[in-house]
Order: C-alpha cells, then sequence, then structure tokens
C-alpha cells in the first residue's frame, strides 16, 4: 500500500522539529497504523474513495499530536546536544588533558608555599574538580542512583569554585554559570524521555 | 468521550492479557467501552512511548502478514501501575456515584 498525500502532510506536521531517528519511528508506526486501518475498512466494506481520508481523520489533529511527540520523543536539537555531549572533551581519551589538573595542582603547591592560602585552596578545589570530571568515564557511576550523586557533587564543587573565584559576587556568579544550568536543564529533559536502558554514559554523568 | 489522563491506564488494561501493536490495542478500547471511548489515534503512540520510558510497557518488534510491527507488552511494574490505577478508579467512581445518584 502506497502512502497518501495526505498521510504524508500529516505526518510532515506531526514531526515537525523532531531528530531524524525520532522522525523515522513514528512514519514507521503511523504508517503501519494507518495500513491496518485501511486493511480493516476495505474488509468492512468501505470504499477505496473514503478509506484515506477515514484513516488520517482518525489520527486526529496532526499539531497536537507533535506537542505530545516531543514530550516524549527526541527532538533535533536535544539530538544535537546529546551528539556533543558524547564527543565531551573530558572523555578521557585524550590523555594530555591530565596536564591541566596537573598544572592547576602544582600552582596549588607554589601557592601554599609562598603564604597565599586562599590561592592555594581556589586551585587545589579547581584541580580536584577536574580530576572528578576527567576520571568520570572509569568511575563506577553508571546507575541513575550512583549518576545523581556524582552530579550533585559535581555541582557541588562547581559551586565551590565559582564562589571562591567570584568571591561571593552573586550576579558574577549566576551570570558566568548560567550556560551550564541550561546545558543541565536540557540533559535532564533528555534523561526524562529516554528509558535508562537507552541512557549514553553522557548522561549519567 | 474525553480521554485525558486515562489513557495510559487504558493502554496498560488493553495489555494485560497478550502483547499488541499499535492498532490492535487502539481497536481493544474502542471495542471494550462499546464505542464510548473514541480518542484520536495519533495521541496513541505519544502514551506508548512515555509508558514505555517510565519501564511501564516494553516493546519488541515481530512480523505480522509479512510486515514488520512493534508491539508492546507490559512489564512488571506496569501491572503493578494497572492494579493500583484500578483499585483507585474504583474508589473515586464510588464516591462519583453516590454523590450523583443520591435521592
Amino acid at each position: 500500500m502506497t502512502m497518501s498525500e495526505l498521510l504524508e502532510r500529516w505526518l510532515g506536521r506531526a514531526t515537525k522539529g523532531l531528530s531524524s531517528d525520532s522522525r523515522l519511528q513514528v512514519w514507521a508506526e503511523i504508517r503501519a497504523h494507518y495500513e491496518s486501518a485501511c486493511e480493516d475498512a476495505l474488509a468492512a466494506g468501505a470504499s477505496e474513495a473514503d478509506l484515506d481520508r477515514a484513516a488520517v481523520a482518525s489520527l486526529g489533529d496532526a499539531a497536537a499530536a507533535n506537542r505530545e511527540y516531543r514530550k516524549v520523543l527526541l527532538t533535533s536539537a536535544e539530538a544535537a546536544l546529546l551528539r556533543e555531549t558524547r564527543c565531551g572533551v573530558w572523555s578521557g581519551s585524550r590523555r594530555w588533558l591530565w596536564l591541566l589538573p596537573t598544572l592547576i595542582l602544582i600552582a596549588a603547591v607554589r601557592f601554599f608555599a609562598t603564604g597565599d592560602a586562599y590561592f592555594g585552596w581556589t586551585m587545589l578545589t579547581g584541580a580536584a574538580g577536574f580530576t572528578l570530571l576527567f576520571s568520570a568515564f572509569k568511575l563506577p557511576v553508571f546507575t541513575p542512583n550512583r549518576g545523581r550523586i556524582f552530579r550533585a557533587l559535581r555541582w557541588l564543587w562547581l559551586a565551590a569554585i565559582l564562589a571562591l573565584t567570584m568571591k561571593g559576587s552573586w550576579l558574577m556568579l549566576i551570570t558566568s554559570a548560567w550556560p551550564l544550568f541550561w546545558v543541565e536543564w536540557k540533559l535532564s529533559s533528555l534523561r526524562r524521555k529516554l528509558p535508562v536502558s537507552r541512557w549514553p554514559k553522557q548522561l549519567y554523568l | 468521550m474525553n480521554l485525558r489522563g486515562t489513557l495510559p491506564t487504558l493502554i496498560l488494561e488493553a495489555l494485560e492479557q497478550e502483547p499488541k501493536h499499535g492498532y490492535r490495542i487502539a481497536q481493544r478500547i474502542k471495542e471494550r467501552s462499546r464505542g464510548v471511548l473514541d480518542f484520536k489515534e495519533g495521541t496513541l503512540y505519544p502514551a506508548l512511548h512515555k509508558l514505555e520510558n517510565d519501564g511501564l510497557v516494553e516493546s519488541y518488534e515481530e512480523t505480522e502478514n509479512g510486515r514488520q510491527r512493534r508491539y508492546y507488552r507490559i512489564s512488571r511494574v506496569g501491572r503493578a501501575a494497572l492494579a493500583k490505577d484500578r483499585d483507585e478508579w474504583r474508589t473515586v467512581s464510588r464516591a462519583v456515584t453516590l454523590i450523583l445518584e443520591r435521592g
């Protein structure tokens, strides 16, 4: 059975803004649904002329379906974010990244040695956080609960480092941290949408 | 009749006996309600995806009449959720009947 123009238009509207994988999934399931509906209607003696219109009408408003699909399937923006997170620079596969916490740690030791405890603690907190981030992929954090604990620790570290470097300026804190909040908010939306069995490692972190 | 909020429970009920694909689920709900609960079938699949994301149903591919179909089956968690929904519905339904049919 070929796909009608009416159904194609319905699917185009219902899948607007969804990722290519989500779009393919919706097209496959709605097409199979449409074919079953047409077969049943034919068996019940419906005329071919009315089949298509009735089958598509039974699907309802495409815009309403699109709103519902966006709540449960990945949009193209979310799929892009997931791809970017997937090739995150702190994946642990780039050993040269370890230079960063090492250099910060050396700086911390130097500050402590010269008696500057404030910068010493700031650098030490920074080195600890980067070590946590870069070793994340080797830590046993890939269950939903352990992932939550890891993320809480990461936010605590971030809050500590921002508080130390901004010296308590809340305006500066919020201004510099909002992109991180935005990304975390988008990732939490992904965590809600995808079943845990389909979470990539990045969603635990 | 508006199904808002009750569609997930009706889907779980439709899957209680055996796995089904989306179209059969929609048919089952309409038949069992004798046509009273008619809904737009385009909203069925987002509800199924939500149930799957929440771990209440599981899906798998199977061929029917030479065509690849996605079947859904209720999970153990889904059965527990259905039993809870049934109890709640009975309580609410009894209470509303008491109010509306008084006198």
